[in-house]
């Protein structure tokens, strides 16, 4: 390139950039811009990445992506990009992209041991159409499963949920989202009765302090980290304290760090709520008002499986403590209760149930949590003096109950991805609900999310085993009959019965409950703990797996059959971010080869089954509901032919391409398209537009129910970035519950009016003493939940504590930014962060090739003693992006009981030179 | 020959003197800067491209940068691209072939 061509292209690029930014800028600097840019398209999109939801700009040209830039007017990121942001334009441009489906073959016919051959669509289809409806003749409906998706578009979620629920008629669908917002949705519903956060990103701008808690937004929340550092230098109040089990990138800016002990967040929080009180800083008119204090069950077992007949023999011992466990000196405390003292695991599934305790017991439930026990149990540096802690923890106590000092607490996985996930996301609004801290600009507790669309699609559209759209559930009859009537299907054809959540499904084909599964948008036998056991269970056992994706990952190598499948801006999406804000863009260039959407998979897949094969009566075993024969799902055939339907008519007919929705929902639609395509809606070739139709039915179900979604068409005007839900009379909502802000509020300058879990027994700190039920409507709810230990602890055996997270450069299974050649090349492979000293004992030093080893499985990784993770003595920090360190072969597949999301940052391991 | 414009802020007090250190950096040029918010826009070029995240690293570390964040990126392999569409862009026919880890 010659000097002149590349000056000028920098001088552009220059000028572009202050631009986005809102940089003073000459007009000749503007000019040489658009001089540049000829020919260019740009179009608004949203990051494919994390659940910040940064808007960003699209060039393409002549079918090609030519550049990406930050979004200047997207509220969220304000033009800024982080490093993988920057990058979205390449992920789809690697070599080994999936363009064709491929089958494993022998001989020209499917077998489970064969090769991997490429084959049409229409024989994948054929193929995979056998195999389901063997599954569904043999099992019934639970015994085919979905791995849905975070990242999913909100019509991809929306069409597989529906495919399911309504079609199959299986809850076999949960994302893996489960695995990183589980904790925070249950933690929602038993607090709020409602899901999703109550403040926004703005809180950043009105707030005094930024408390993170196992959130290590500096390098997993880049562009929010910004916004705090801003805050930090340009207000003076503004604190920062980073609380986290090792010293990570945001500690460089924190006023405060606090590195605790695994589980020991549970007593620091603790511990707050008794400063508030002893400080008489309790809101009580607040409290009064808007609240009342509640408790449940502490002998809830872990989430693993309840027999060992599966387990290796080296994990029978961890395993045996699902059914009973032994108390250490610091449970006895902190649950009233005797060292040693044996507790049966009782309550293992019953482990949401909770009822209303009084203020009085309350206060008795964290009177143990002084500072000296808290100290004690959850200082998490060997090498950090006692009184230097207990002064850090002070100071953040004194944060919290200061009434003229606004918070934010922020958290993550490091809360999500915890035994005792729900209780521990409780105790954060615990805090905030008692000085009243919540709901207002500046103030609040606010869960961050790991996925693009974690909140938009798999909690909003209700892609788990549980849920159906709009916070609607399956398991209550006015539920089901409201979610039957708007998509015209007979009385009785959902299943009342929850699914498998996503780790169960894995236990499912391991026990061969389930025998066909589609993997979606998602790569599950990478990102599910005790992996050895699922990859076993896929490639052993008699089932068939199909993975759709754009790369072949882990999930891919261990399935059938593989669908090609369009990426990000290969296909229209629409995703939800963290902060209720629903984003959107439009196609912007063809998927290669024969790539296609995950809509048109789900679609063309449902023309393959006609209602007679699907609606008749179907067996579900340990189906016990009222209306329900035990064990059966009822013939919907003679309910579905008086609504006009017929056996011969297909899914695709009756659920998805009705004459309504195409009448209603034409393509081409030239105002919201502008040029651009639609490669699902051509294929299609009837005339519709998939994702407008599916997200304008899906939309029904929010409206006028607190989730109130806008029109499709206006998320797609010129000047809009995003709206946040609820969307009610043109106006989005900022902060949710307070009346200043959210049209919903009725009554008061706060309603928590979220509807689920609003009646409750009451007791006191260990029981129910009064059954008989009574509202809380309009109110929130203050839980005590006691500490408790990991289930699996470091012993001379595996003296470690292995915890497992993100690097920035990379962004879950790594499947897309490790085609990246600058992300690859910035961070190669995983590494293990070890402490110096921890390395020198054992003869290591940095970069040496080691063995890492649980009870589950093994793994080689170089050493790194240096850099951005610096561990305590006694941890270790291995990232999970990549393949080749395949870190869930150790990690143990514990989950909090009431979410049934695993724990990732808990399990022992041990480290030996190779 | 990769390139990006990038943003650093730079603490109160520090303009003048980050601007330097920026300078000093090889590859990298100052072309806007704003003094009154401390916001300074280089272009970096990268004569590798793996050099070019450990690029922004380098400027992440240097004192009183209080943020560099990528903001533009242009997505030239090389000069051609630069010019027109890259020709071998329809050869992505050729990677339907299965690929070798799939098999392994």
């Amino acid at each position: 390139m010659g000097v002149t061509r590349r000056d000028f292209i920098k001088s552009s690029i220059a000028a572009t950039t202050a631009a986005t930014v809102g940089l003073p800028l000459s007009q000749a600097a503007l000019a040489k811009t658009s001089e540049a840019e000829a020919g260019w398209q740009w179009d608004k999109a949203v990051c494919r990445f994390c659940g910040t939801g940064c808007g960003i700009m699209v060039a393409t040209k002549d079918g090609k992506i030519t550049a990406t830039k930050g979004d200047p007017d997207a509220p969220v990121n304000r033009g800024l990009n982080c490093i993988k942001g920057y990058f979205n334009g390449k992920i789809m441009y690697g070599k080994d992209r999936l363009t064709q489906p491929l089958l494993r073959m022998t001989n020209g016919k499917f077998d489970k041991k064969g090769k991997f051959q490429p084959v049409s669509w229409d024989k994948a289809f054929d193929e995979m159409e056998k195999q389901a409806k063997k599954a569904l003749k043999e099992k019934g409906p639970t015994g085919v499963a979905i791995f849905g998706s975070g990242q999913y578009t909100i019509p991809e979620g929306y069409v597989a949920a529906k495919f399911m629920k309504a079609g199959l008629r299986s809850n076999n669908i949960d994302p893996n989202a489960r695995h990183c917002m589980a904790s925070a949705v249950a933690a929602f519903i038993q607090t709020f009765g409602i899901d999703e956060p109550a403040g926004n990103y703005d809180d950043i701008e009105y707030t005094d302090t930024a408390v993170l808690w196992g959130a290590n937004m500096a390098e997993m929340h880049p562009i929010l980290w910004a916004r705090i550092v801003d805050r930090r230098l340009s207000h003076d109040k503004m604190k920062i304290v980073n609380l986290s089990t090792y010293s990570n990138m945001s500690s460089d800016m924190a006023d405060s760090e606090i590195i605790f002990s695994p589980s020991g967040d549970l007593a620091i929080q603790n511990y707050i709520a008794r400063e508030i009180i002893k400080r008489d800083a309790v809101n009580m008119d607040y409290v009064k008002e808007h609240t009342v204090f509640a408790t449940g069950p502490y002998d809830i077992g872990y989430g693993m499986r309840a027999t060992d007949k599966y387990a290796y023999d080296e994990e029978k011992d961890t395993q045996a403590k699902q059914l009973k466990v032994k108390l250490n000196k610091y449970e006895a405390i902190g649950q009233r209760k005797k060292e040693g003292e044996v507790v049966e695991q009782k309550n293992a599934k019953t482990a949401g149930k909770h009822w209303m305790i009084s203020f009085e017991d309350f206060k008795k439930g964290v009177e143990p949590y002084t500072l000296d026990y808290t100290a004690e149990v959850a200082k998490g540096d060997p090498d950090e003096d006692i009184e230097s802690f207990k002064k850090k923890l002070v100071q953040l106590a004194d944060y919290y109950a200061d009434p003229k000092r606004k918070v934010v607490s922020f958290w993550t996985m490091g809360f999500n991805q915890h035994q005792r996930g729900t209780w521990v996301n409780e105790q954060a609004y615990m805090n905030h609900l008692l000085t009243g801290k919540q709901c207002m600009p500046g103030n609040g507790a606010f869960s961050l999310t790991g996925q693009p669309s974690a909140c938009g699609t798999a909690r909003e559209v209700g892609t788990f085993a549980h849920r159906l759209p709009a916070d609607l559930v399956v398991f209550n009859k006015k539920h089901r009959d409201f979610s039957e009537n708007i998509w015209k299907i007979p009385t009785g054809t959902i299943n009342p019965k929850v699914g498998s959540h996503i780790v169960k499904i894995m236990r499912d084909l391991e026990d061969g409950k389930v025998k066909f599964a589609w993997v979606q948008v998602n790569n599950p036998f990478q990102a599910t703990a005790n992996s050895n056991h699922w990859i076993t269970a896929a490639r052993e056992m008699d089932n068939f797996i199909v993975c759709s994706d754009g790369y072949p990952g882990i999930s891919a190598k261990v399935a059938d059959l593989i669908l090609p499948a369009a990426m990000i801006y290969e296909k229209w999406g629409m995703y939800g971010n963290a902060e209720r804000r629903t984003q959107v863009w439009r196609e912007q260039v063809p998927p290669p080869g024969e790539a296609m959407g995950d809509v048109w998979q789900v679609l063309e897949f449902s023309k393959r089954f006609k209602l007679k094969e699907v609606w008749g009566e179907q067996p579900v075993p340990g189906l016990k509901a009222e209306g329900f024969k035990d064990g059966k799902l009822p013939d919907i055939m003679p309910a579905a032919i008086k609504m006009g339907y017929k056996p011969d008519d297909t899914l695709y007919d009756v659920l998805f391409a009705t004459a309504e929705q195409k009448k209603k929902f034409p393509w081409p639609d030239p105002k919201v398209a502008k040029g651009h395509a639609n490669h699902i809606a051509d294929r299609l070739g009837d005339g519709w537009f998939p994702e407008k139709a599916l997200f304008e039915e899906y939309a029904i179900f929010g409206r006028g129910h607190a989730h109130d979604l806008a029109q499709f068409d206006k998320y797609y005007e010129d000047d809009v970035r995003g709206l946040k839900w609820p969307y009610v009379n043109g106006k989005e909502t900022q902060w949710r519950f307070n009346a200043d802000y959210d049209p919903y509020v009725k009554k008061g300058k706060f309603e928590y009016y979220g509807k689920a879990l609003k009646k409750l027994p009451s007791g006191d700190l260990d029981k129910i003493t009064n059954k008989e039920k009574t509202s809380l409507a309009g109110k929130a709810k203050i839980f005590f939940r006691p500490y408790a230990a990991p289930v699996e602890q470091p012993d001379s055996n595996y003296p470690f504590w292995l915890v497992t997270g993100r690097v920035l450069e990379h962004w879950h299974s790594g499947t897309m930014t490790r085609r990246v050649p600058e992300l690859h090349r910035a961070v190669p492979a995983a590494q293990v962060f070890m402490h110096p000293k921890d390395a020198e004992k054992q003869k290591l030093k940095r970069n040496d090739l080691v063995w890492v080893s649980s009870r589950r499985g093994k793994i080689k990784a170089r050493i790194e003693t240096q850099g951005r993770n610096r561990m305590p003595r006694g941890s270790i920090f291995v990232p999970w992006f990549d393949e080749g360190v395949f870190i869930n072969k150790l990690t143990l597949d514990s989950t909090c009981p009431i979410s049934k999301e695993t724990d990732y940052k808990k399990c022992a391991v041990k480290v030996v030179k190779v | 020959m990769n390139l990006s414009g990038i943003l650093v802020i730079a603490a109160p007090g520090h303009f003048e003197a980050t601007i330097e250190n920026l300078n000093e950096l090889s590859g990298v040029e100052v072309h806007h800067t704003d003094p009154e918010t401390g916001r300074i826009v280089v272009v970096q070029e990268a004569e590798n491209v793996g050099a070019e995240v450990d690029g922004l690293k380098r400027i992440k570390q240097l004192p009183h940068v209080t943020v560099a964040e990528m903001v533009y990126h242009y997505l030239a392999e090389d000069d051609q691209i630069l010019e027109s569409l890259p020709e071998d862009f329809d050869q992505l026919n050729e990677q339907v072939k299965v690929p070798a880890y799939l098999n392994n």
